[in-house]
């Protein structure tokens, strides 16, 4: 994976840009110093690592806008950072790009609980918003897992999931408004406390748009109440094939559980050694099904829920009967990625989607791969959504073993397309899966993709290099190719 | 006109490039139950789509349905139906307020991206495309999104194609998640002394834990004419699921909401007949000249509704807890004064659904942007479309 080669007369600028800069904003809001810098080098694809040409702090939406507007004419490169922890290098720094840190931006403006919606700054974490409800009994539904640290403007720009998707939707089901700035520093304000915006969906598009088409300066979210009761059921069964079927049957019968994921052998044992969970070392799938609720419909749906179980082969079944236990339940698959770490020196956490009826083929061929490539796997899936995250095991100092780890997880996703899936369910493309685009789509989908791109940022300047494999000028993709007489299907009517 | 029917994706994109090359506009129609819906379109042709039908795949356990454009709604919603599913966003159905038979297509449907009494508790068409093929205006077959649930692999254009009314590109496959239909449903009176209290309830309902699937209100009239009790404001909560669930909830809402007023409960038959009536505008006739639908913060309902009742003479009542004003009424000013109304109660969007051509030439049908933002729709378009062939006008410039 490559990032594009840094503009020399950009690096050359380097303090010009730097003075300009603080004559738009406060000094103290643009850090050039490298020590101050070095905090912005990477996300969380730590892998790759970039010192960024400078970085600046905006405090307010004017200031971004100011900011925006000076790159455009100066022609320089943005790259928008949360809080940085993004999975596929989303905000991954340019050598010659500013980097636009959005963590002043950190203060909840509104909550509005009769049209049950919060106004936050995109500085604010996911967490942040239920903290500031909790004690009224509302939340914020979208729970990924670094919720404690993400932003929740890094989660429109990701569209981030979670274990509840399956229930609750993403980022983009969730969000009822922002304010943006676009490259050429206008500020646009999309949706509010209403729904849908009106005209063209263009709050649906920048969800998940991955800091590529403007910088979101404040959201409005909606909020839902705390469900009455969440009871957890832990599953074990002896192939992943019978924990496939048994989550079919379950959408069969007409239930949607709040969330239901399941783990593979090495995942199970990894996360029970980590966390003691009480998870059946034996089992070779294990599900956690999670329901929520009024009591009454939990107790009723968990009945239904434990009987298909039954008939599936379940091996071992327990229910929560306290929320102690239920978040132990919890622990050993919210673990499971440090539970990985102390079983292997480094691992590489895919992310793809398949249709839930390819989770048996997918495994099989999972298999096949780890011998291919002499790495092992364990996996994490969100079952009900099809949602797969294999952990590749790997030791960075072993020669050869960081490529192929790589080009594992590039074939795990190759083979998510193959089965009728995605090459992100949630952790977006960025410059981890930016090469692997073609897999899934083809020139003339990639070419209408950024044709969209060239209406909110014509010449490329936020955040380029991430998420398309090829950039198109736009006005190369602007062009229009019509070729004047040619009746391909003449038993048409014509005009 | 020349009326071209295609029946293939190949055969859009051949018409497409004819069309480029001299130029010729099209207007694009599915069962054509919502050619009077958006600001009047004059084009050179018409493109046909209804050949374009067919259900592809329907996967219960996937949560999937894979159906052309052209395929009529209705067929999909007995398919689902016969499986105890549903589209959860309660599409609504045209007929009622535009006359005629068919209930349109599944294009139409996405590109008109109508959602109903379920929109405020689990989402609208937009939230249920998961992903689509279509030739764009610039004759060119693309596909986006895919048929899995979770997927944020390139720009979500589905959420664009949604509620586009045909300026962008001409679907063709078209993937929607389905969800599994209720066991029970059952409904909520609540008569309340004015509209204020009526929304109270609705917001106290959707701030409980008791998980209501829709809340309407009905003034005093609707509500007469709908036998729902006598002379008071009706607020209407669904609650929906397991029965056992329900009944308790039932409880429970009656609990919470007694101290606001009187309460009856709707039995299952009548209380899907009365969400079927608020879903399609089915309170207002053939009388009413302008009917316009204004989608605003639920709380806001009242301010706009009082203030545009003492200048103008107007039916409404509301949808997603009063998020959702539906209003008739007549005149040239309406739309202007409603607009204003809104622009300074907290904001929204106002739409006008029906009137006669005439009056759609002589006010925009969408809500005017922002310029700025007005101008991004524009280059959006254009991204689609360069040539504005695409139902030339319908929606935006």
């Amino acid at each position: 994976m490559s990032v594009p080669a840094a503009d020399q007369d950009i690096l050359a600028r380097r303090s010009e840009i730097a003075k300009g800069l603080k004559s738009i904003i406060p000094n103290h809001l643009v850090i050039d110093d490298d020590s101050s810098m070095r905090a912005f080098d990477a996300d969380g694809l730590s892998a790759y690592r970039q010192m960024p040409l400078l970085v600046v702090l905006p405090e307010t939406t004017e200031q971004v806008a100011a900011i925006l507007k000076w790159c455009q004419s100066e022609q320089v490169k943005i790259v928008p950072r949360g809080a940085g922890t993004s999975l596929s290098g989303g905000a991954t720094p340019l050598g010659d790009g500013i980097l636009l840190g959005l963590g002043k931006f950190n203060k909840i403006l509104e909550v509005d609980y009769d049209n049950r919606c919060v106004v936050a700054q995109p500085g604010v974490t996911n967490l942040g918003i239920t903290h500031e409800v909790q004690d009224d009994g509302f939340y914020y539904a979208p729970d990924p897992s670094s919720q404690i640290a993400c932003s929740i403007g890094g989660n429109v720009a990701e569209n981030s999931g979670g274990v509840h998707c399956l229930k609750y939707g993403l980022t983009t089901n969730n969000l009822l408004g922002i304010e943006m700035v676009t490259m050429d520093g206008e500020i646009l304000r999309i949706g509010g406390k209403h729904l849908d915006a009106g005209d063209l969906d263009v709050l649906g598009v920048m969800t998940g748009s991955e800091g590529l088409l403007g910088v979101v300066t404040e959201v409005t979210v909606r909020i839902l109440r705390k469900p009455a009761t969440q009871r957890a059921m832990l599953v074990g069964f002896d192939t992943v094939q019978e924990a496939g079927t048994a989550v079919s049957s379950v959408i069969a019968a007409g239930i949607i559980p709040a969330g239901m994921e399941m783990m593979d052998g090495p995942a199970i044992n990894a996360a029970e050694d980590f966390a003691a969970a009480g998870y059946p070392r034996d089992a070779d799938a294990l599900l956690i099904i999670e329901l929520d609720g009024p009591e009454v419909e939990v107790d009723a749906l968990l009945e239904r829920v434990e009987a298909i179980m039954k008939s599936e082969g379940a091996t071992s079944i327990r229910v929560s009967t306290s929320e102690e236990e239920r978040n132990q339940f919890w622990a050993g698959r919210k673990s499971a990625f440090p539970a990985v770490g102390r079983i292997s020196p480094d691992y590489l956490c895919m992310d793809g989607t398949i249709p839930r009826k390819a989770l048996p083929e997918m495994l099989t061929r999972m298999a096949g791969m780890s011998q291919k490539y002499g790495l092992r796997v364990a996996n994490v899936f969100q079952a009900g959504d099809g949602n797969v995250h294999p952990l590749i095991l790997f030791d960075a100092n072993a020669p050869g073993e960081w490529e192929r780890a790589e080009a594992f997880g590039a074939d795990i996703l190759r083979n998510c397309v193959a089965l009728g899936g995605v090459l992100t369910g949630e952790h977006g493309v960025g410059i981890e899966k930016r090469d692997l685009m073609g897999e899934m789509f083809s020139e003339d989908d990639l070419k209408q993709q950024q044709r969209v791109k060239c209406a909110f940022d014509p010449d490329h300047l936020l955040n380029p290099g991430k998420v398309f494999p090829v950039l198109h000028r736009c006005a190369e993709l602007g062009r229009l190719h019509v070729h004047k007489g040619q009746m391909p299907h003449p038993e048409l009517p014509r005009f | 006109m020349d009326i071209l029917s295609p029946t293939s994706l190949d055969e859009v994109r051949d018409i497409i490039r004819n069309c480029l090359s001299d130029e010729t506009s099209l207007s694009l129609r599915g069962a054509g139950t919502k050619s009077s819906l958006g600001n009047p379109v004059v084009a050179d042709a018409q493109m046909q789509l209804s050949g374009m039908s067919g259900i592809i795949t329907y996967e219960p356990e996937e949560l999937i349905l894979v159906a052309r454009a052209g395929t009529e709604l209705t067929e999909i919603e007995a398919l689902l139906e016969a499986h105890n599913q549903m589209l959860s966003f309660e599409p609504f159905h045209p007929e009622v307020l535009f006359g005629g038979t068919s209930s349109g297509t599944i294009g139409g449907m996405v590109g008109a991206g109508l959602s109903g009494p379920r929109r405020i508790a689990s989402g609208g068409v937009r939230d249920y495309l998961l992903g689509f093929n279509a030739v764009s205006g610039r004759g060119d077959i693309f596909q986006s999104g895919s048929r899995v649930m979770k997927n944020v692999t390139g720009y979500d254009l589905s959420k664009l194609m949604a509620g586009s009314f045909g300026t962008l590109a001409i679907m063709d496959e078209i993937t929607i998640k389905v969800l599994p239909a209720p066991e029970t449903s059952v409904s909520l009176v609540v008569s309340c002394s004015d509209l204020a209290s009526a929304q109270a309830a609705c917001s106290q309902a959707f701030a409980s834990a008791h998980e209501p699937t829709a809340a309407c209100i009905l003034p005093r009239d609707i509500a007469a004419n709908v036998n729902l009790g006598g002379d008071a404001f009706a607020a209407v909560i669904r609650l929906e699921g397991v029965e056992v669930s329900v009944a308790n909830r039932l409880t429970e809402m009656q609990n919470l909401l007694g101290p606001i007023g009187e309460l009856h409960s709707l039995t299952q038959e009548l209380s899907a007949n009365l969400w079927r009536q608020v879903r399609d505008a089915a309170f207002f006739n053939e009388t009413h000249e302008q009917i316009w639908k204004l989608s605003v913060a639920p709380t806001a309902c009242v301010g706009i509704v009082n203030k545009i009742k003492t200048s103008i003479d107007a039916s409404y009542f509301m949808d997603w807890a009063g998020g959702l004003i539906w209003l008739a009424g007549a005149g040239e000013r309406l739309g202007a004064d409603i607009r204003d109304v809104m622009a300074s109660n907290g904001g929204g969007h106002a739409t006008l659904m029906r009137a006669s051509d005439d009056r759609r030439q002589n006010i925009s049908v969408f809500q005017p942007q922002a310029p700025a933002l007005m101008s991004l729709h524009t280059r959006i378009r254009r991204a689609f479309d360069p040539k504005q062939l695409l139902n030339p006008g319908r929606m935006g410039a």
